[in-house]
Order: structure tokens, then sequence, then C-alpha cells
């Protein structure tokens, strides 16, 4: 049939259509990231891991995808009906059906095996030397606690997490006394950072693309596994990747990652800053029940809808 | 009880019937193959509303907070104000539009649609198990749409926590500032999920026990072998997810706590229960498509099946994997790590039916003689889109690759892929093929192909930049990119992706026009237009009362196509062999 041949030429030409964008956007995205995928560029030693399977399975994926459809096309193309061909009688092929079944068989389980290695090896025991973070997230912003001079967190009580103790500290534990607070969440380059995810009513994430790195902070639980290294200094964002309400568009804050030593200016500043906050004349000294009282983030403010 | 029905409705369709009244006949009705094509007009009507939802979504993301052109004055104050659209009224498109598009328009059209239409018809039966029962369960999806739809005219709006609705957010009305149109969620999911069970009952009971003589479980065609596996997965899945949407509704109503930390519940327990029925829910929404695809692409490959048998069990086996893979949403939700690990492992596992199925596809078409009818076109870029689906799915089946494409556009772009190129357009290519046999009319081929054309590019050009935001760092239910740095340079792409949802928008006008100027002509659809060799192809467009003058008997599989030896390139099921062939199938 004539009217078939016509519309057979136009299936291809859509075909060809499908792939352009495709091929103008990694086009555009050479030029202005630098990269196949216009990922941003990434700035921390596991996500040089993840980039890694990241781009082997992409060459899988599309040797996959390319290998399958010029044969799906090519079938197309060269089976189309013609006058007088009677197509072929067959109802299969065991052995075909086995190889096909035993090679992406093989395939899989090797991705999920070298996945899992990856996995487990981002998920190893944080460093020792690790600076802790405590971050506490609320609708709609995020709150964070340092060590302070001690070098030890004040422990995290997650029944005591309430508008009243943003953190949930012990009130007994000492290690809080000399904890710092701060709405941006300040960093060093090239020392491992280990994360206490907290939060305070719904479902937040912690996600940041060029950390390649995303965690939920789930309410009644303190997520203790995210640690990470970031290789050089910049300003990023923190950004809330799980529907959390109203404001969820823009429940962001700022990271600044610093070099060693100007991030050890800052925090021994900040430290000092509380010590002394706290052995000054009394009255103004913030006892632990003041620091985790102050109304840090301004969720009663910015959500209407806690009472 | 099914037997007696089945003799009762096998009564001559020749015999004078009394004219039924329009209530009798179009709305409260037995006949499966009405209730089919109310299941059809109502899925529609969603398809058109959620597409719609869609089409305001991208309008944000693409020009975010200007006034929504023409319709944006329509809009209710708990979604736009003075015509652009909101926040909190974002959040409610999102979760409406795929609320919408899951519960009330994939699922109706695939099974209640489908389902119904063609299941009595392919093996041969003259109705369902339960004609009450599945009318029934029509209405009861039609209910549930009301009580849906009605959350957007309450105090607070519809629900803004995704279809998804994770809890505490969802089960809290402090939280989430929409109790009433979150409780109307919960009501909506549930006798949705009412609906689904007694459909599926009634699927599973008439496949087992009302096949014609000589139709085998073996000699059913792939159609009938999706809707059976789908309806399995549809009575374990369903009532999970009923049971958590009435947890959801306790918590939200009677300070109940079953996902709220405070009172001692969990939250990751909404999430195991959800995903416990999400994840076969997705097979639910494929594993028809897969079978409507298969009877076409046979159909107009003039050739059988490639490996039924590989077909069948691959299905099988989707439906058993299916259960032991919902931990792949859960990554990253603060579920035990080595948890994650083992689902990383089955997902995978997941993958190689699927395979095995595309491979077969590709085996149909090879050394066929290959019509490219409407249809045809929809069902081989099934197949395509689908392997863009899924093979965009084994990114997130490895755990590393998540932490970073998790909740982002990346994810947005796979379940369209799989949804929309794969459901939606099977959808319509079981739309083009049956539409003869359902109305008694052909649709347009012209119209059909521009339709196909015009939906096929607009598709790719909206959802394939999807991949690459996701990778560039777009999260998933923000309404608002540019706010962030790093999203500010990739706004072309949201613009290129709205141009082509509008695009996609102006394609379903094309069909509906075609289905318009179909039926406002006479009928002209012969018995057996494509020369199909499944049982509705034996008897008039459409079919009278009953389906069949007599019950059919069925001698050999349903994919006889150009066997060796015949004048004629098909051979019905109904039909004998000649005595000087040999057919290969049994």
């Amino acid at each position: 049939m004539n009217g078939t041949s016509i519309f057979t030429k136009i299936l291809f030409c859509a075909l060809g259509v499908m792939l352009l964008p495709c091929v103008l956007t990694t086009g555009f995205a050479q030029n202005v990231v630098a990269n196949l995928y216009w990922a941003p560029e990434n700035v921390t030693v596991s996500g040089k891991q993840i980039d890694g399977l990241l781009n082997f399975i992409f060459w899988l994926t599309f040797v996959a995808f390319v290998a399958t459809q010029s044969v799906y096309i090519y079938y197309l193309v060269k089976y189309r009906r013609r006058p007088g061909v009677k197509a072929h009688y067959s109802h299969g092929n065991n052995s075909l059906e086995i190889i096909w079944t035993s090679i992406p068989t093989v395939i899989f389980l090797a991705l999920a095996i070298v996945s899992n290695r990856v996995w487990f090896d981002i998920h190893s025991d944080p460093p020792v030397d690790a600076l802790k973070v405590n971050i506490s997230s609320y609708q709609y912003g995020w709150d964070m606690r340092y060590a302070g001079a001690d070098g030890q967190l004040g422990r995290i009580d997650v029944d005591q997490i309430g508008l009243n103790n943003k953190f949930g500290l012990g009130q007994t534990d000492g290690t809080a006394a000399d904890d710092f607070t701060a709405m941006e969440l300040v960093i060093p380059a090239n020392r491992p950072v280990h994360i206490y995810l907290n939060s305070r009513d719904v479902i937040h994430s912690f996600y940041v693309p060029q950390f390649r790195l995303y965690q939920d902070a789930v309410p009644g639980r303190t997520i203790t596994w995210v640690w990470f290294e970031v290789m050089r200094p910049g300003n990023f964002e923190l950004a809330c990747s799980q529907l959390c309400g109203v404001g969820h568009y823009n429940m962001k804050a700022p990271i600044r990652v610093l070099p060693p030593e100007e991030f050890d200016k800052w925090y021994a500043e900040k430290s000092q800053a509380a010590l002394e906050a706290k052995d000054g004349p009394p009255g103004v000294s913030p006892t632990v029940a003041e620091l985790t009282e102050a109304p840090i983030g301004p969720d009663s403010q910015a959500n209407p809808l806690i009472p | 009880m099914s037997a007696t029905t089945a003799e009762v409705v096998h009564h001559d369709p020749s015999h004078n019937h009394p004219k039924q009244g329009f209530i009798r006949k179009y709305l409260w009705t037995y006949d499966h193959k009405m209730i089919g094509l109310q299941y059809l007009w109502t899925a529609l009507f969603f398809l058109f509303l959620g597409g719609g939802l869609a089409l305001l979504v991208r309008y944000q993301l693409a020009w975010p907070n200007t006034p929504v052109p023409f319709i944006g004055w329509m809009l209710p104050a708990t979604v736009a104000s003075d015509g652009a659209i909101i926040p909190g009224g974002y959040n409610m498109l999102v979760t409406m539009h795929a609320t919408v598009m899951v519960f009330f328009v994939i699922m109706p059209l695939l099974i209640g649609a489908f389902g119904n239409f063609l299941i009595p018809l392919q093996i041969g039966a003259g109705d369902m198990a339960f004609p009450l029962l599945n009318e029934l369960s029509y209405w009861l999806y039609v209910i549930s749409g009301f009580v849906l739809l009605a959350a957007f005219f309450v105090p607070g709006g519809a629900p803004g926590t995704g279809w998804t609705a994770y809890a505490p957010l969802s089960a809290e009305a402090a939280y989430n500032g929409t109790r009433i149109g979150q409780s109307l969620w919960g009501v909506a999911i549930f006798i949705n999920g009412l609906s689904s069970i007694a459909g599926a009952t009634n699927y599973i009971t008439t496949i087992v026990n009302m096949r014609c003589p000589g139709m085998s479980m073996f000699r059913m065609p792939l159609t009938v072998w999706s809707l059976f596996i789908t309806a399995i997965l549809l009575v374990i899945a369903v009532p999970v997810l009923s049971a958590a949407a009435a947890m959801l509704f306790a918590d939200l109503n009677f300070g109940t706590s079953f996902f709220k930390p405070a009172g001692g519940g969990q939250p990751l327990l909404w999430q195991h229960l959800f995903w416990f029925f999400g994840h076969p829910e997705v097979y639910i929404m494929i594993l028809p498509a897969m079978g409507l695809s298969s009877e076409i692409i046979s159909t107009f490959s003039r050739k059988p099946i490639f490996g039924y048998k590989a077909m069948v069990w691959a299905m099988v086996a989707i439906g058993f994997l299916g259960f032991v893979v919902w931990g792949h949403h859960m990554f990253v939700s603060g579920m035990n790590l080595t948890l994650s690990a083992a689902f990383s492992i089955s997902t995978m596992f997941i993958a190689v039916p699927s395979a095995i199925k595309t491979f077969n596809w590709m085996g149909t078409v090879w050394r066929g003689s290959i019509e490219f009818t409407t249809a045809m076109c929809f069902a081989l870029s099934f197949v395509s889109m689908f392997v863009i689906g899924g093979l965009s799915g084994i990114f997130m089946a490895s755990t590393p690759v998540d932490l970073f494409v998790h909740h982002t556009y990346f994810i947005v772009a796979h379940i369209h892929y799989v949804l929309f190129g794969g459901s939606l357009f099977a959808v319509f290519g079981g739309i083009y093929f049956w539409f003869p046999k359902m109305f008694g009319r052909m649709l347009d081929e012209t119209l059909g192909k521009i339709h196909f054309f015009v939906t096929f590019i607009f598709f790719n050009l909206a959802f394939f930049p999807m991949h690459n935001l996701g990778l560039g760092g777009m999260m998933r239910r923000i309404s608002d990119p540019p706010i962030y740095e790093h999203l500010r340079q990739l706004q072309p792409l949201n613009q290129l992706s709205t141009i082509g949802a509008m695009g996609l928008g102006f394609a379903t006008f094309i069909f509906i026009w075609n289905i318009v100027k179909s039926l406002s002509k006479a009928p002209d659809a012969p018995a057996n237009p494509w020369h199909s060799n499944t049982l509705e192809w034996t008897v008039p467009s459409p079919p009278g009362h009953g389906n069949f003058p007599k019950t059919p008997r069925v001698y050999h599989g349903a994919y006889e196509y150009s066997v060796p030896g015949m004048e004629k390139d098909y051979l019905p099921q109904t039909e004998e062999a000649p005595a000087h062939v040999r057919l290969d199938s049994h």
C-alpha cells in the first residue's frame, strides 16, 4: 500500500526529531556546565565515586538503548509490508530466550554488587576527626549546631525536641553548655564532616546536588550515618527535597565551605563568644535552657499553621 | 453462580430485545461491554482534567508567578491569587494531577475499560461472572472521583502533600493546613480501592471459570493473561493501601498516632505500607499495556508472538518480584542501609523480565510483514518509550546514584516515560485498534497518524529534558525553581519542557476531533477489520447482547499468523487448521 510507505518515512523522520532535543541539549550543555548531563560540578570525595558509577551506567544504558533501538528500527524498515511478501512463521526460539535472559541477569547482578560496595563505602563509619554538626530541620528552614570548644556535641534526645528545645538537648548534659548555633552551614574544605540530622515536625531532606547527597530527616529520629568531605571552598545552597508543606519550595540555607585555616578561625571565634557569654556576668549567661529556648529559626512566624 | 450467569446471558442475541431506556442502557447496565465504555468515557474525562492540571503545573515551572493566561481567573483562591499560582496551590495541583492520573485515568482505562470490554469477548464468555458487582465497581469509581474533586472546593482546599502523601505531613492538620481536603483524599482512595478490589475479583473469577471450550490457559491472548496477573496483584496490593488510607484518616480526624512520632507512631510505617502497594501498582499500570501492545504488534506484523510462553512467564515473574522491591523507593528515607542494599538487588532482578519482553517484541517484528497503522505506531513506540523508562530506572536502582538523583526531575522523567510513553501510548494504540469493535466505526487513519506524530514528538520534547533537569539538581515539587542559584541556568529546559506539554495538550484535541468525527458517521466497521485472530473479531462490530450467538469453540492459540501452506495470513481461534497444515502452537 502506497500510503503505508509514506507514513513509514514519516515515522523515521519522527524518530530523528525525537533524538534532536537530546543532541541539542547535550551540545548546549557542553558550553554551560562542561559535562554531558548538565549536572553541577561535584565537590565531594564520595561524589567522585557516584559520578563514576553514574557515568558507567550512562554508557551501559546508552549502548543498550542504541543497540536495541537500531536493530528494532532496522527491522521495522526492512520488514515493512511489501506486496507478495509473506511474514515468516515462527513462534520463538528457546535458545535465544535463554541467552537474553541470562545476559541481562549477569549484568544487572554485577551492577547491584558494584553499586552496593560503593554504597557501603560511602556509609562507612565516619572518621574520628570529622567535624560534627547537628542539623535540625523544620517548616521551613534549618538550624545548625556546632560542638563548641570541647569538641563534644551535646547529646540529642529526640523525645525532647520541640518548639522550646529545638535540638532536643538533655538539660543535665554538660557537653551542650558550650555548643553554638548558626543559621548557615559553615564547614571546612578537605576535612570530613559528620552530620546529625533531625526534624522537628515533618519529613525534610538534606539535599545538595554538588555534594551528590540526599538524606531524609525523619521526625522522632536522629540520622547519624551521613558524612562527607568537600574538596574545595565555595558557596552552595542546602535545599529541602522532600515535599514538606506550603513553604517547601523556598526551604533553603546557605552553605559556606571555607579553607581549613579560615574555618578554624571562624570556629574559634564562635566558640569563644559562646564561652564568654556563658562565663559572663550573671544574668547574661545563656544556660543550656536559654540556648535551646532561643528562637533560632523563624518557624512560628514562617508557619502560621503551628499553634 | 458464575456458571448460571454464563448460561443466562448466553442466549441468542438475534432474539428481539425490548428497547432499553437511556438509564438501563447507559447508566445502570449489566453488560460488560457498556460498563467498559462507561469506564472509557469517564477515564477520558479525567485524562482531560489531569492533563489540564499538568499544564498548570508546567506553566508555573516555566514562567513562575506570572498570571496563567485564559484560565487563571477561574482558579480557586486556594490555588491562585490574581491568576498566578501560589506555592500552596502549586502543591495542590501536583498532588491532584498525580492522584487523578494514577487512580482515575491509567488504572480505569487499562483495567476498567479494556479489562471489562475485552476479557469476556476474548475468552468466549457471554459476560463477566458477576455483572452486578461489575456495575457497582464502576459507580464506586465515579463516587470516589466526585469525592476527590470535591477537595478543591472545601475550606483549606485540596491536599498538597503529593500523591504519596508522606506522613506526618499528611497526618497532622497543623502541618498541612488541609485537614478536610486530605481526609477527602483518603476517603477517595479508600472507595477507589473498593472499586478495584471488586473489579479484580470479578476478572479472576471470570478468567478461571468462564473460558469457552478449548480455551486453555496457554491459548489465552496475552491481553487476558496480563489482565489476569494484574487482577491478582490488585487483590493483594490494594487492601494494603486502603488500610493505610483508613489509618491516615484516623490520624487526621480521631487523634490516633499511627504515623505521628509524638504519639509513638512511625513516619516510615506510612512509606512501607504505601510502597508495598505502590510498587506492585507500577506493574498494575504497565502489565495490561504490555498485553494490549503485544496483541497489536502481532496482528500488524502478521506474525505469531515471539516466545508466547516466555512472555507469560515474564509477566508472572514481574508479578512476584513486584512485591519484593518496594524498598527501592526508600533507599534514602532513613531506612536501614543494609535493607536498601537488599532491595537494590531485587530491583535489578526485576529488570530482567522487562528485558525479556522487549527482546520478544523485537523478535515479533523480525521477518514480519509490518503495516504501520495508527494503532501499530502507538504500540511500536510503546516499546521504545518503555525501553527508555526502563533503562532510566537502572540509575535509581543503583543505590549510590540514587543518593544523587533521588527526588529530582530524573524520577519525574522516568515515571512519565513509563506511564505516559508506556501505559498511555498503549491505551491510545488500544483505542485505535478496538474502537471499531466498541462502536462499529473506524477511526480516521490520517487524523490518527497526525495525532500519533504530534503526541510522539511533543511527548519526548516535554519529558526528555526532565532527565537533564534532574541531573542538574532540580528537586521535585518545588513551585519556583529559579530561586535556587544552581537551577537558574536550567530555566530554558523548563520552558522547553512546558512547550512540549502544551503540544501534548493540543494533540488531545486532534484525538477528540477524530472520535467525534467517527461517532457522527454511519457504522462502517466490518467484524474483523484488522484480520486478527482473537474471538472478539469473530462477532459483529459492535457485538450484540450476550456476545456470541452460540458458545464458541477454540482450536489453537491466538497468534497463528502467516501459517505456511494457507492462502490467508491469519487463522481465527475458532477455525480449525486445514488438515495439511501443521501449527507450531498447541
